[in-house]
């Protein structure tokens, strides 16, 4: 974790109210992995007194620089939008546990649900830079917000479905997800929190139907590992990028908990915010 | 010598020898008579803010401060707590000291108080519980932790090896709970002080926080002084008519210093407008937008009690720790700008140290208390209109 400055290089409005900005900022991008966050401090400091959550949507470690994506819904986010390149902003990162790819999974299954798209879409770069095949399935309200395909790299096999079947398949994404489910050998994904939950019931479902719990759970492996930890979240089927109101970020305030199956609040910022599909209560309603 | 008093010097322990509280503490007329007329500039009004000899180094009065030398921000809070800066940070704020580890340096601080701590663990309030406000934010964390066992199981020896002083931040539903606590806390390595939160309900009288009421909140805090030596730091809520008889009680009751204010209950509405935004409805307002408050009770209650009153609310640059120091705060916390910039309490001292260096003063003692009436008479007619 390193408190830096960041200063804006590009700002462009790639979608209707959803923005992409490239930051330089070399202390925050060595070492960062993918489903790490940003929080950013907002300059307008006497009206807004929290700093801003963002993911790393993506990482370029030799330039020193990352981006960030956003949709404005208030004035925080508001503000963002009217730096100019040049302006240097203050950042808190890299915060947060990253999704955890087992070595050996090849098959990759991101589910982006419209913002969503922030939260995985490092994976995406990370994924096929160390050669494994990633298809991204995503999900928008219209045509209007499907995240460009430009803005992706190639090897990515990219599937989108539209709330009113504008382009792609016309539903939820989630219903694409049987498709793949066989294929992939993990799936991750970022976005509402209904469609994380649908997918943690069908990751679930898909356990049991192909009769493995979580990889690596076969004859001869009795280790158990701890619920929450690395390791543990490195053999589940399913891991979600969660979101949740943010106060501190580092594990302070006790702000951004979701409540786990075990009865204990997991902070966002510190024990997220990555989890394992089944180490969240979905059904606990906080 | 119990670990917990690592902070004390031989010149605070004379001044301030360990004897329980007496029965009776001084009335508030006699209190009053104890405000001498001040010039300001010349010493602080208050009589408990106690110069620390070993922390403080030579620097002739007369001579004024030596620009090279360092500027005595020490500050006694009472039975020996002797913190080396007047800059505390709040408790729910900052943890339990370890989390900013990486990007601020604990040890500048002039003390932490830890995350609310309660008898048994408590999973909290259902999210969301933190939304951003008007110059400030609203949080119903629910008092989450994981119980005063574990909290001393985890953290006591890490604190130990500090050398900021750790205060505890006690809560409890009922006032055996707190004694309960702070007993288990008592001569525990590292534990420098307690603070009470006393903005709880209070199951055994129909929930009914003590902190709104003179009695219960004297109550407390006098089972709590009988149950420990520890500094003890009891922090006042602002959602109450007038908090000047609920400051006396708990001066009265024994307590070393008083923490001034708590958060202001407040709530949002969710984007929807379908429901309230908050899990748990109603939240705590802190921040800049409370300041102003938090300023009025601060002035109000250093009036009427001889016992130090760290100010908190709204903290989030020197002009905010001069102004609170104005009023008769002999130190401040900084809590809710922390998550702007957890760096604010570390730059806060090294400004105040300037600060008093430019003044040519060489303590900051001389800036607490120049904005209070320069002679305390009569009981107040100020605030009155605020009574119900």
């Amino acid at each position: 974790m390193r408190l830096a400055g960041a200063e804006l290089l590009d700002s462009r409005e790639i979608l209707p109210d959803q923005w992409l900005q490239t930051y330089r900022a070399p202390d925050l991008t060595a070492g960062v992995r993918a489903g790490q966050f940003v929080h950013v401090r907002t300059g307008d400091y006497s009206g807004m007194i929290l700093r801003r959550p963002f993911s790393y949507n993506t990482v370029d470690q030799v330039a020193g620089t990352l981006t960030i994506h956003f949709r404005t819904v208030g004035r925080g986010t508001d503000w963002f939008t009217h730096l100019r390149p040049g302006d240097r902003i203050d950042m808190l990162g890299p915060l947060g546990r990253p999704f955890e790819v087992d070595s050996r999974s090849q098959h990759l299954l991101l589910i982006a649900g419209g913002l969503g798209m922030a939260g995985v879409r490092a994976l995406a770069d990370e994924a096929i830079r160390d050669g494994r095949q990633v298809t991204l399935l995503f999900g928008g309200a219209t045509a209007r917000e499907v995240y460009p395909s430009s803005l992706l790299p190639d090897e990515v096999e990219y599937v989108v479905a539209t709330d009113d079947g504008s382009v792609g398949h016309h539903g939820f994404v989630t219903e694409l997800v049987p498709q793949y489910e066989a294929w992939a050998d993990q799936a991750f994904a970022c976005g509402p929190l209904p469609m994380l939950r649908a997918l943690a019931g069908l990751a679930a479902s898909r356990s049991h139907r192909l009769g493995v719990a979580a990889l690596g759970r076969k004859r001869g492996s009795g280790k158990v590992v701890p619920a929450g930890s690395p390791q543990a979240r490195k053999k589940a089927f399913l891991q979600v990028s969660m979101e949740q109101n943010m106060g501190c970020a580092v594990g302070a305030c006790l702000g951004c908990v979701v409540m786990s199956t075990s009865g204990t609040p997991q902070r966002v910022c510190r024990e997220g915010p990555v989890f394992a599909g089944d180490e969240i209560d979905w059904e606990a309603g906080w | 010598m119990k670990a917990k008093r690592r902070v004390i010097t031989s010149a605070s322990l004379a001044s301030a020898p360990r004897t329980p509280a007496p029965k009776r503490r001084p009335t508030v007329r006699r209190l009053k008579s104890a405000f001498a007329p001040v010039s300001p500039g010349l010493t602080g009004p208050r009589p408990v803010v106690r110069a620390v000899s070993a922390a403080a180094p030579a620097v002739s009065p007369e001579t004024g401060a030596d620009p090279a030398g360092e500027i005595d921000l020490s500050v006694d809070l009472g039975r020996g707590l002797v913190v080396r800066n007047p800059v505390l940070v709040a408790s729910g704020t900052f943890g339990y000291g370890i989390e900013y580890g990486d990007v601020v340096d604990v040890q500048r601080l002039g003390a932490i108080c830890c995350k609310g701590t309660t008898l048994r663990p408590r999973i909290g309030n259902p999210t969301p519980r933190v939304t951003e406000t008007p110059a400030g934010m609203l949080n119903s964390i629910g008092l989450q932790n994981p119980g005063v066992d574990a909290v001393i199981e985890k953290y006591a020896a890490t604190w130990a090896g500090w050398q900021v002083p750790m205060i505890v931040n006690v809560a409890g539903e009922s006032v055996g709970d707190y004694v309960e606590v702070v007993r288990r806390l008592e001569g525990v390595p590292g534990i420098a002080g307690i603070e009470l939160n006393i903005s709880c309900p209070n199951v055994g009288r129909g929930g009914l926080q003590f902190a709104i009421d003179a009695g219960a909140a004297g109550e407390v805090t006098a089972a709590v002084r009988r149950a420990t030596d520890l500094p003890l730091l009891v922090k006042l809520s602002p959602n109450v008519a007038d908090v000047r008889p609920i400051a006396r009680a708990i001066a009265d009751a024994g307590a070393d210093a008083l923490t001034a204010v708590n958060t202001l209950s407040g709530i949002a509405v969710a984007p929807t407008r379908k429901k309230p935004l908050l899990g748990n409805i109603y939240g705590g307002l802190s921040g800049p937008a409370i300041k102003p408050i938090a300023l009025r009770v601060v002035y109000e209650v250093s009036q009427v009690v001889d016992i130090p009153v760290i100010a908190i609310g709204g903290v989030t640059n020197l002009a905010d720790v001069l102004d609170f120091l104005a009023v008769g705060a002999v130190a401040v916390q900084v809590g809710t700008a922390i998550f702007a910039d957890p760096t604010l309490p570390v730059r806060l001292v090294e400004e105040l140290g300037s600060e008093c260096r430019t003044r040519g003063l060489d303590s900051y003692r001389p800036l607490i208390g120049t904005a209070l009436p320069k002679r305390a008479g009569a009981p107040s007619a100020r605030g009155v209109e605020y009574r119900p």
